[in-house]
């Protein structure tokens, strides 16, 4: 193998920056899918790749500086790159006609041929279909089987994992339309619509409910019923408690990247009772330091 | 060869995380088909290219969309491309 400094074009001296940005230099001009019909880039950038990882290591540079290692061994393992499949005759989910489609559209003989090897091809590869599904908030947080209805009258079961976010595209493969020969059959994309529900809000994995309490509840504290996407549980108001207090119910969120749970957030609302009530009025006009406090104090307006 | 998606992580040497990112971008769209996610060797490659393109290169999440939109046109248009070089000698007799 090479000088990894010479295949990289620098010197021995060069710091590992301008090692790093020759290497970029290099790469995007070689990387293989960068350059699909390019034989030969896949060589070069195998050249080029293996240089760079003996040289960004600060370790086997030393080493190969003081001569106890050489630049063999320095290649990398076999690397599969996407122009090998990208292009596959039976077609694949990433598959984009868009970049011709206007050809296929006019009247001339390759129009015409564009049109016929995409209807003709022998081992044609099933259309993807696509679907949409609604599903709740409290699904799109726990998880569901959801059973979707087709336009012609079968039925898909879709697993819904846990934790989706709206507009997320699950893959079905094999469960689109019936392909042509030993095309195989194209996906299913379904794309999942998660009504949301008034009471909640979803930031993250943590997820924010307003929650109205009485005024008993929220002098006094107790224990209250809170609705959470899987159930209900019992949660501890602290006495003295106002609008605005938020408490937290840990784990109580959408499942977080990686495992565990984010939090539910609950925000109290002070509500008072829906008809005036004579003896809170009495009350609340005998009751002189409720009267002496302003909490407006120190606002400018 | 269908992978899972632990040996989808060491094929292409990223972290859960990383690739929960990239299914929420979209750029990549693995068979739920049963309860676990299966990927392809397409899918695989197609991750070790967007890990090339962030890691080596430096491209940024709205590069990386910009990129992939192109090489999947490039591809259909590779393949379009093919198919007429198949059939144009067979029509010249």
């Amino acid at each position: 193998m090479k000088n990894p400094y010479e295949v990289l074009g620098v010197t021995p001296t060069t710091s590992s920056a301008d090692i790093q940005k020759a290497y970029r230099q290099l790469a995007k001009k070689l990387h293989p899918d960068l350059n699909p019909g390019d034989k030969a880039a896949e060589d070069k950038f195998k050249e080029v790749a293996g240089a760079y990882d003996l040289l960004s290591d600060a370790d086997k540079r030393k080493r190969f500086d003081a001569g106890e290692i050489d630049a063999s061994g320095a290649e990398r393992p076999q690397q599969h790159f996407y122009r090998d499949f990208a292009t596959a005759d039976n077609g694949h989910p990433y598959t984009d006609n868009s970049g011709f489609a206007d050809f296929m559209d006019s009247d001339d003989a390759l129009a015409e041929f564009l049109r016929r090897s995409e209807r003709a091809r022998a081992n044609r590869r099933g259309q993807d279909l696509h679907y949409q599904l609604p599903i709740s908030f409290a699904e799109s947080v726990t998880g569901a089987n959801k059973r979707l209805t087709l336009p012609d009258g079968g039925t898909l079961d879709v697993n819904i994992p846990p934790g989706l976010v709206d507009g997320q595209i699950l893959r079905l493969r094999g469960k689109g339309a019936p392909g042509a020969g030993t095309g195989g059959a194209g996906d299913a994309l379904i794309e999942v619509e998660v009504v949301p529900d008034p009471r909640f809000a979803r930031e993250g994995d943590d997820i924010t409910l307003e929650l109205p309490v009485s005024l008993s509840e929220a002098v006094l504290g107790g224990r209250i019923r809170v609705p959470t996407p899987t159930g209900d549980v019992t949660m501890a108001v602290p006495k003295g408690s106002n609008t605005g207090t938020t408490l937290r119910l840990k784990g109580k969120g959408a499942p977080r990247r990686g495992g565990g749970h984010g939090d539910q957030f609950v925000k109290l609302k002070v509500v008072l009772p829906k008809s005036p009530d004579p003896e809170l009025e009495a009350f609340v006009a005998g009751w002189d330091k409720g009267k002496a406090f302003n909490p407006r104090e120190g606002s400018t307006s | 060869m269908i992978v899972n998606k632990q040996e989808l992580l060491a094929h292409a040497r990223i972290q859960s995380q990383t690739l929960e990112l990239w299914l929420e971008q979209r750029w990549l769209i693995p068979d739920q088909a049963t309860a676990e996610m299966n990927f392809s060797d397409l899918d695989v490659a197609r991750a070790c290219l967007i890990r090339d393109l962030k890691s080596d290169f430096g491209v940024n999440d709205e590069g990386i969309d910009v990129i992939l939109h192109l090489v999947d046109q490039l591809h259909g248009l590779r393949r379009a491309l093919e198919q007429l070089h198949k059939e144009l000698p067979a029509r010249k007799t």
